[in-house]
């Protein structure tokens, strides 16, 4: 079962740049949110930027991990938040 | 409110809601219905979601909150069920290239899920993307 520190690791070492904050929002191991800020998410629609997210866990959405609230931010949107 | 479900096939065991290839639910050259019944419903509603559960019973807390924001708009949608056969998810996860559940589609495009759905609604771009 996942841990939100394992799935800030990976989502840090997949995208590069990226810096997340993930919360277990249900305690169950199955349930996080995640905040994630990637120089690689400018000129990438919303939908994109959450794809890139998705992608580093394949399968395991849907399966191991039953949920994962996102909110993805540039660099620029978090300095000016 | 028209429910727009593709050809359902009932007491699918539910381990099987694992996403897996798109092979093994379409071997090569074989028809595939269910995503021939996914795209054609999404070609013919302007506002289409696909949801765990109905618009009036919603079976999960992300699709009732995109049904609430909705209907909070006063948007006429077509709602699909995708728990009564595992092999919708799967196929409408290959059409989307998305992986969870619930999934908004305006004019043929995906919007997204219940986070980006809600960002927008917050922000005014839902309404504005539903006229």
């Amino acid at each position: 079962m996942p841990s939100p520190e394992d799935i800030k690791q990976r989502i840090e070492a997949a995208i590069p740049g990226a810096s997340a904050e993930v919360e277990d929002t249900t305690g169950g191991g199955d349930h996080f949110r995640a905040t994630v800020t990637s120089p690689a998410f400018e000129g990438r629609s919303r939908i994109e930027q959450h794809r890139l997210v998705y992608d580093v866990f394949g399968a395991e959405i849907g399966g191991a991990i039953h949920a994962l609230s996102l909110k993805t931010h540039t660099p620029l949107q978090t300095a000016t938040q | 409110m028209s429910s727009t479900e593709p050809s359902s096939v009932r007491d699918l065991p539910m381990a099987s809601s694992q996403p897996t290839t798109a092979e093994a639910a379409a071997p090569a050259g074989e028809s595939n219905p269910i995503r021939d019944a996914i795209t054609e419903a999404i070609a013919e509603h302007k506002v289409i979601l696909f949801m765990k559960g109905t618009p009036e019973a919603p079976a999960c807390g992300f699709s009732a909150r995109t049904v609430a924001m909705l209907q909070a708009l006063e948007t006429p949608f077509a709602a699909v069920d995708i728990l009564p056969d595992p092999r919708i998810r799967q196929e409408l996860s290959t059409i989307s290239s998305w992986p969870t559940i619930p999934q908004l589609f305006v004019d043929g495009e995906l919007i997204g899920g219940c986070d980006i759905v809600t960002e927008m609604y917050e922000s005014g771009e839902l309404a504005e993307a539903l006229v």
